[in-house]
């Protein structure tokens, strides 16, 4: 099944959704909407355990929106709404009276520019832990120091930890609400475009991290560079105005993609 | 095509040329006529706390009045008994003929009352230049000159001088006394109280600006921390001992806990640099790792500020300090109880209107969801932010002052005079509040959410803290507006005329809810008929701009200290 928009076929959302191993959180048949425009049209995905899970997809395409459902931020913009099910194993975390606060502690997310709170580098990793436990001191210098060395901030900040975290460069920023996310221990990080406002330099230190990272936790990162998603992802899901075009295998998606659009886009010829 | 483009451009850069300049001359313009009506405002203000002393002019005679008079008369004596002149010697300088004649009177005023001498002025010049006469006795310059003679006194002290002699002519209406540490009563510091400060000082010092010299005796000091915190306890529990509790000693004391604290962070911060195997040569890197550093020093220099408040004791200002005398004594009254009136209606209107005002704003911006219900209120806010302070008068004149119905019946005091201007001060509060809680970027929400926070804990943790510079400076502005503020209270009935300090609680528990406040002071000072109040109204003016000053200071400085911390 396919709609012509705009000159263009777009296929409905696909429902090739096969990967190996376990599946840790589960989209299931995804309508959004802000106000009366619809954002997202049937999109399933399987996101698979100790893997990273990439999502590609032109600007305003709904990569953004249907990461920012997993962890239910979009609860916040008063004009969304949703129906559909996204579930973690025997959670339903679309249902009415689901525990936004415990959905969001094991599904951490990192937003496309660094925003670390305007508290000291030590807070910054420690709020989040504080929030959850109630940590003795040295059991909190522990978390906050084992973070940061995750995180691949350490040794930069180790002798600062009580300047503020804003006063930090911005791929260490990044580093830093990375390791704010992981000191809470999710099992799913969401990263949404983590390296657009960084250098290559730091977006080099950040893929390695993630490469890192998913050895301990799911990891899903929408980009919009594809060789960032090629470089780091063991799945890709490629969307277009709103719909699940192709999910695959990353090295499936770039080598030999099903779908003509898909070709298109990674191989640059898109409209 | 190409030479059309360039003329184009030619075209229009000299009509941005032209447009610029005249916008850049314009608005020069408007600030440089701004600031003359600035500085005219405050010269105006300024000039009539100067004492002028005894000045006129006696009119010229002629054919119907042969002989013009001047009336005049000192209300105290400068001469004492033994016949020698207090203080300096009162002259008038007498002038006519377009300044080219000038003589000197110098006038000798004696304790006996009713003796009195008329001084003649005719063309051979003053008839004698001393006369002598009794206090509160009025005697005449008479003048057959055709011509009009300026008088104006040059030295000694003013007609309404007190038995001092103070003021005399061109002397400030305000005197200030400066005694540092000691006074005429001895010692106004307990020595303890004053090392307090000094150790503070010292410590605030080594924290700003630290150097390897004075970071050495604080090496001495790892692992002592429990030590450094008992002592620091000690001494202030000491310094409370001996000052008894006092505003001053208390300050004191919390000023050795701080310094103590400030130590135990510094040397903490010290082994952590050394932790990270850097040595303390890299005094710069300290800065990074002393926890809550900005906020210590912040407190360290609020209290050492405040500290400074208390040498009042020493510093005598009696223009401050000073009750109203009476009515025949304008040079040594004060404005004490219009300035305690000031500082409880302040007070009381901070107290009820802050946490009301922040609080709703907080439901409007975070909780309420977007309805007509909110939008109404929303524009009811804002329009009362622009009612005519008068209504708001009335409003306390029903609400609070009356009895029965909804009135609440404290009667004409402090209470009721407070509760009003917090009323008058909310609106604008919230509306500050407001527009701070909105300029919190989302991202930081969403980082707080993203973590796991509650609503509450999101709204406490992280969107307060940042709204609050702008919510501060909001609601001290708020305060600085409602200070100036006289209309309201002339209907809620603030008195014309107090003579002892005025008791905030009057309202609820009875006694005297007689009280005023600085700006109606100022009103009924200058609708005095004698010149001396209008110098008083003055520098009763001056008082206020510099209170309003302070306070707008008290909010830079913090709006500073939160936004270094947000920012930097």
């Amino acid at each position: 099944m396919s709609e012509e928009i705009g000159g263009e076929i777009v296929p409905d959302s696909t429902r090739d959704l096969d990967i190996d191993g376990e599946v840790d959180l589960m989209i299931e048949d995804l309508d959004l909407w802000y106000a009366n425009k619809q954002a997202l049209y049937g999109v399933s995905l399987p996101i698979a355990k100790n893997s990273v899970t990439a999502l590609i997809g032109p600007s305003g395409c709904g990569k953004s929106t249907l990461l920012r459902t997993i962890n239910r931020m979009n609860d916040l913009i008063p004009i969304c709404h949703y129906e559909g099910k996204i579930s973690k194993g025997e959670v339903e975390i679309t249902a009415k009276d689901a525990d936004l606060v415990e959905i969001r502690r094991n599904i951490g997310m990192v937003f496309q520019r660094p925003n670390p709170f305007p508290k000291s580098i030590y807070d910054n990793v420690a709020y989040g832990v504080r929030l959850h436990h109630q940590p003795t001191r040295e059991e909190l210098d522990n978390i906050v120091e084992k973070s940061l060395s995750r995180a691949a901030i350490w040794s930069e900040v180790a002798d600062r930890l009580h300047d503020l975290g804003t006063s930090l460069s911005g791929g260490q920023q990044q580093r830093l609400c990375i390791a704010r996310t992981i000191a809470i221990e999710p099992d799913v990080i969401l990263m949404d475009e983590p390296c657009s406002a960084l250098d290559p330099i730091a977006t080099a230190a950040i893929e390695e991290l993630i490469l890192e990272l998913k050895k301990d936790f799911t990891v899903v990162i929408v980009t919009h560079s594809m060789s960032q998603a090629a470089r780091v992802s063991d799945y890709t899901g490629f969307m277009y105005l709103g719909r699940m075009v192709e999910f695959n295998k990353t090295e499936k998606i770039f080598s030999d993609p099903d779908q003509e659009l898909t070709k298109r886009y990674i191989t640059g010829r898109f409209g | 095509m190409k030479k059309d483009v360039d003329l184009l451009k030619k075209k229009s850069r000299s009509q941005r040329d032209i447009v610029e300049k005249a916008g850049s001359a314009g608005l020069a313009l408007s600030g440089l006529v701004g600031l003359f009506f600035l500085v005219i405002l405050v010269w105006q203000i300024a000039i009539p706390t100067v004492i002028a002393g005894e000045t006129g002019t006696i009119e010229p005679a002629s054919e119907f009045i042969p002989e013009s008079d001047y009336v005049l008369h000192w209300d105290y004596p400068n001469i004492d008994d033994q016949g020698n002149v207090k203080a300096d010697p009162i002259i008038l300088e007498l002038s006519w003929d377009d300044g080219q004649t000038v003589e000197e009177l110098e006038i000798k005023v004696v304790s006996q009352r009713g003796l009195t001498e008329d001084v003649y002025i005719d063309e051979n010049g003053i008839s004698t230049s001393e006369v002598e006469v009794g206090r509160k006795t009025k005697f005449y310059l008479k003048s057959s000159l055709t011509e009009q003679i300026e008088v104006k006194q040059i030295s000694g002290p003013v007609p309404a001088a007190d038995e001092t002699g103070a003021p005399t002519v061109s002397s400030f209406v305000v005197s200030i006394d400066v005694d540092v540490l000691v006074s005429e009563d001895g010692i106004v510091f307990q020595p303890i109280e004053l090392a307090g400060y000094a150790v503070l000082l010292v410590t605030m010092i080594i924290v700003t600006k630290p150097s390897e010299k004075s970071l050495a005796p604080l090496q001495k000091l790892y692992g002592k921390d429990k030590h450094v915190r008992i002592g620091s306890i000690v001494l202030a529990i000491i310094t409370l001992a001996l000052g008894g509790i006092t505003v001053s000693s208390t300050l004191a004391a919390i000023g050795w806990l701080l310094a103590g604290i400030m130590v135990n962070r510094t040397t903490e911060g010290m082994q952590r640099l050394e932790q990270q195997g850097r040595t303390l040569k890299e005094v710069d890197r300290l800065k990074h790792s002393i926890s809550n550093r900005d906020g210590l020093l912040m407190w360290a220099r609020m209290l050492l500020f405040a500290s400074t408040l208390f040498i009042p004791l020493a510093i005598d200002i009696p223009f401050l300090t000073e009750r109203y005398q009476d009515i025949f004594q304008p040079y040594s009254s004060g404005i004490r109880s219009a300035f305690f009136g000031t500082i409880w209606v302040m007070t009381i209107a901070m107290v009820v209107s802050i946490p009301v005002s922040i609080g709703a704003a907080i439901y409007l911006e975070e909780y309420a969801a977007p309805s007509r219900t909110t939008k109404l209120i929303q524009a009811l806010v804002t329009n009362l932010a622009g009612v005519p302070s008068i209504v708001f008068g009335m409003f306390g004149l029903a609400i609070f002052v009356k009895q029965g119905g909804i009135g609440l019946g404290l009667g004409p005091s402090i209470l009721a005079a407070g509760l009003t201007m917090g009323v008058m001060a909310m609106p604008i509060i919230v509306l500050a509040s407001q527009e701070a809680l909105r300029s919190v970027p989302t991202s930081l929400r969403e980082s707080a959410y993203g973590v796991g926070c509650t609503q509450w804990q999101v709204t406490k943790d992280h969107v307060l803290p940042s709204a609050m510079p702008g919510i501060m400076t909001g609601s001290i502005l708020a305060m600085s507006r409602i200070m100036g503020e006289a209309a309201p209270l002339v209907v809620v009935g603030a008195a014309a005329l107090v003579l002892f300090d005025p008791e905030p609680l009057a309202g609820i528990f009875g006694g005297n809810v007689n009280f005023t406040v600085i700006p109606i002071q100022i009103y009924f000072w200058t609708s005095e008929p004698e010149h001396a109040w209008h110098s008083m109204a003055a520098a009763a003016s001056i008082s206020l701009i510099l209170l309003l000053v302070a306070m707008n200071s008290i909010a830079i400085i913090l709006r500073q200290h939160f936004r270094k911390r947000l920012n930097s």
